[in-house]
């Protein structure tokens, strides 16, 4: 930590102070030094960037940026801000991407919602929002989103216009001797779900991969500022709806860490319950989403039949079976009914029931293991080049894991190890997944003890403690949390304003978005038998990758 | 009037589209068995009405033809298609009184039209005027081609061994020691036969999750419901062959008859079902090297193995 203060103390800053435990925060004084001290950052052995997160103030005219480098090896981490000027002409600011290449997307995406122009960008196209919104900045406050819905009609020509003239034009470039062509995977394909990949072709050879996203943009970061604190949740839960809970008390940690406010060690116990059964239901489907891939049902339907039972557990407890809205900034929505766990206790007996018919069948089949150890092959240097964080990185080898990394709700309690794998090929993501699922149970397991032991003894009242209260005001602040969620790392950045009742900015930083950014890796030259299956070992969620 | 009854109804097209229907609620109610599903349900007693129902859905429909395709090969290739694959039916030996069409050369003509129906789903792809039908054609044929020369020459080997291809005397002659002799040939036929059929593991040219339907993607209606059945009737005719080469025909336990045929090729199906649901798809190139490192040469093997026990059994060439 101390040399990575050194560091920045060679350069021009207005503060440089610790925050929380692992972060360092600190703030440039001019945006011209950026790329001299991200080089030295990088040398120091902050090789991840995280995203890149613009926060407009129209008032002071300034756009200030937010970068956040991480260590996944050592675990430091460093947040760091510099202002850029607001007018479109001159909001301009060195690009990171040579040197981060997890950064490619990140600038391109606050390229097209904050008109931010990165200097020296490799390919700086707008990305996510539509055809209609290009050059338009939709995330800046003055957008006038009324204005632009009114003139519905034109932009839906203009998106159709714009397929239209890919479509005519899309092969005519190349090469007319060759047998290369373009093949949409996506958006209306059995395998995709909403995302498209252009993949340049030659026969059955892969050339290139180019995926084209934003199909279920719903500009969550910017729904969320509309809303309450407490009416956020919704939109930041519709993240992913395979793993809403863990999303929840991310945004959550950030809203009570503005307001100061301590929550009780129920609710922390509650959140580690509720997020790892949330987790189970997301890691079972990603189990049968890969064999599907393959083309096999089976293991999709035994597993859907398995997350009835968790989702079961979560009906009871909120009425919800998928968008659960149980987590709210305070602590947990509702207070716990003990009968409710006889239903946690019926999944995890059906669990237990069905795990090593899953093994012994599924991930020990060798057709499935004679293709998925030959492809997908992410290096550990790879995933801290690009970002990758989740089942994909701990599938290289490497040990990260917010849960143990920066504990929160009630992990340090919780006894839990690093599991990883050594190859990082798409089979070993799916042992990955495979043996979280079983860890996961495990923590269930745990914390339905923990809580049932603290209720017995008194120390918990489970009708009661679910909740202290938060302010409907926040005072000026802005914080970070991270969680650890079902595909991997989740950094929420929240701003807020003096006495507000509504967040000014959320930066959702999501896993799927650096893990999309892969597949051109991944994919060169392989065949497009390969397509699906490196894409479902993934464990993308268009839900995440769009926002 | 035998000759309009052996046309339209035994083993004709009721026979055939009797079979199709059946074999399809069968297959379903199988398969959701072992993924743990109810399948068909509410349509007639468990839910055997529901692909009739199916089907009359698909004749009912309109059936589009795509701007930009070939009109004649478009349509025309299902009905060929369907009469391809239905053709087998008359050279079968279904039970004593049959084949209808009675020939010294029956097992080469099934063969024969067994080995035409690929390409000419391959036309399909090749007429459909669509980057994923014409992957999923080059992708049938590719596999057609690896897979039948295997499945030829497992296909030879009773008559090998019983020196005809007469199919009705292949059946007569057939024994336990016979069935025996030719179980190796037979598990190299029931191979080769999941690749034409584009059966799981060898499902690759109509592998929805890489290229959409294969070459069935521009198809509805009509036209699909005619390719559908091409592949029922396909079904049919690779296990009645199976039936009559290898499992010994109509040849009961107690007494004979056409039950124990069908039953045969009801076991036959079930094995294939099974297989459907434990095995997830290889890719192109794995099919390739399986096809011409392993399943030709261990084929080629068969045949020697044939003829030597030709010689040890029988006594003579």
């Amino acid at each position: 930590m101390q040399k990575i203060k050194d560091i920045l103390k060679e350069f021009s800053t207005e503060y440089i102070e610790d925050y929380k435990k692992i972060w360092i925060k600190s703030k440039l004084t001019t945006s011209d030094s950026l790329l001299s001290v991200a080089k030295a950052l990088k040398e120091e052995g902050l090789r991840s960037l995280s995203t890149v997160s613009p926060t407009d103030f129209p008032d002071t005219d300034t756009i200030e940026m937010n970068y956040f480098f991480e260590d996944l090896q050592t675990k430091r981490n460093l947040w760091l801000k510099c202002d850029i000027p607001r007018e479109i002409e001159k909001c301009e600011i060195a690009s990171l991407t040579p040197l981060f290449a997890s950064a490619n997307w990140h600038e391109r995406e606050a390229f097209s919602m904050f008109g931010v122009r990165f200097l020296n960008h490799p390919d700086l196209r707008p990305i996510i929002a539509s055809e209609d919104f290009k050059g338009k900045a939709p995330f800046r406050r003055d957008f006038d989103w009324d204005a632009h819905e009114k003139d519905t009609m034109i932009h839906m020509k203009m998106i159709v216009d714009a397929f239209k003239e890919e479509q005519e034009n899309n092969e005519i470039n190349l090469d007319a001797d060759s047998s290369e062509m373009v093949l949409n995977w996506g958006p209306t394909h059995p395998a995709s779900g909403p995302i498209r990949l252009r993949i340049h072709t030659d026969g059955e050879e892969i050339i290139s991969v180019d995926p084209d996203i934003g199909y279920v943009w719903r500009a969550l970061e910017h729904l969320v500022t509309k809303k309450d604190f407490i009416g956020a949740i919704v939109a930041v839960e519709r993240l992913c709806f395979m793993d809403n809970i863990n999303s929840m008390v991310g945004y959550s940690m950030a809203v009570e860490e503005i307001a100061g406010t301590e929550i009780t060690p129920f609710a922390k116990w509650m959140r580690v319950l509720l997020g790892e059964v949330a987790r189970v239901s997301s890691h079972v489907m990603g189990l049968g989403g890969f064999f599907n891939n393959l083309g096999l049902h089976t293991l999709f339907m035994w597993n859907m039949d398995m997350r009835e039972f968790f989702l079961d557990f979560l009906e009871s407890y909120s009425g919800a079976r998928i968008a659960t809205a149980a987590i709210e900034p305070g602590g947990v929505r509702y207070g716990l009914d003990m009968t409710m766990f006889d239903e946690l206790q019926k999944a995890i007996e059906k669990f237990d029931e069905g795990i090593d018919e899953v093994y012994t069948i599924f991930v020990q089949n060798p057709t499935m293991k004679m293709r998925a150890k030959q492809v997908g092959q992410l290096s550990a240097d790879d995933i801290e080049d690009f970002g990758l964080s989740g089942i994909v990185a701990r599938g290289s080898g490497v040990k990260t894991d917010i849960r143990m990394d920066e504990p929160y709700a009630a992990y340090d309690e919780v006894d839990m190890e690093y599991i990883t794998q050594k190859d990082g090929t798409s089979y070993d993501r799916f042992v990955m997944l495979f043996e979280e699922l079983k860890q996961s149970v495990n923590i269930i397991r745990q914390a339905k003890k923990h809580i049932e032991d603290g209720v017995a003894s008194g120390a918990f009242n489970p009708t009661k403690d679910h909740m202290v209260k938060v302010p409907k005001k926040l005072p000026k602040g802005e914080a970070i949390s991270r969680v650890e969620w079902a595909r991997g790392e989740v950094l929420m950045h929240l701003v807020t304003q003096e006495k507000s009742s509504k967040p000014y900015r959320l930066k959702l930083r999501a896993p799927s978005f650096n893990h999309t950014m892969m597949l051109d890796h991944l994919l060169k030259d392989k065949t497009l038998s390969d397509v699906p299956l490196v894409f479902g070992s993934l464990y993308i969620c268009q839900g995440d990758l769009d926002r | 009037m035998d000759t309009l009854i052996q046309a339209f109804v035994f083993p004709g097209l009721l026979y055939i589209l009797l079979w199709t229907v059946g074999l399809f609620w069968f297959f379903r109610k199988f398969m959701a068995k072992l993924h743990k599903r109810v399948g068909p349900h509410y349509n007639g007693p468990a839910g055997t009405y529901q692909t009739l129902f199916d089907f009359s859905k698909l004749l009912t429909k309109e059936s589009i033809t795509p701007h930009g395709v070939n009109p004649y090969l478009f349509s025309m290739m299902p009905l060929l298609a369907l009469i391809t694959a239905m053709l087998p039916a008359a050279f079968i030996p279904w039970t004593e009184d049959y084949p209808v069409v009675v020939t010294s050369y029956g097992l080469l003509a099934l063969v024969v039209l067994i080995g035409i129906e690929p390409f000419l789903l391959f036309l399909t792809g090749f007429g459909s005027e669509n980057k994923y039908s014409f992957l999923g054609g080059i992708r049938v044929l590719a596999q057609s081609i690896s897979m039948e020369t295997a499945f030829l020459l497992s296909a030879l080997s009773p008559a090998l061994l019983f020196g005809t291809m007469n199919l009705t005397e292949i059946v007569e002659q057939s024994t336990w020691l016979s069935f025996l002799i030719l179980f190796p040939g037979f598990v190299v036929y029931f191979i080769a036969l999941l690749g034409l059929l584009e059966q799981p593991p060898f499902n690759i040219p109509d592998a929805e999750q890489e290229i959409v339907y294969g070459f069935y993607t521009e198809y509805s209606g009509t036209n699909y419901f005619l390719l559908k059945m091409a592949a029922f009737a396909e079904f049919m005719a690779v296990f009645g062959t199976a039936t009559t080469l290898f499992l010994g025909g109509h040849y009961g336990i107690f007494f004979d008859g056409y039950i124990f045929f069908f039953v045969k090729m009801l076991m036959v199906a079930i094995v294939m079902m099974t297989i459907r649901a434990a095995t997830p798809r290889i890719t192109l190139k794995q099919m390739l090297s399986f096809s011409w490192r392993y399943l030709v040469p261990i084929s080629l093997l068969n045949v020697a193995w044939v003829m030597v026990a030709k010689v040890f059994f029988f006594g003579s060439i």
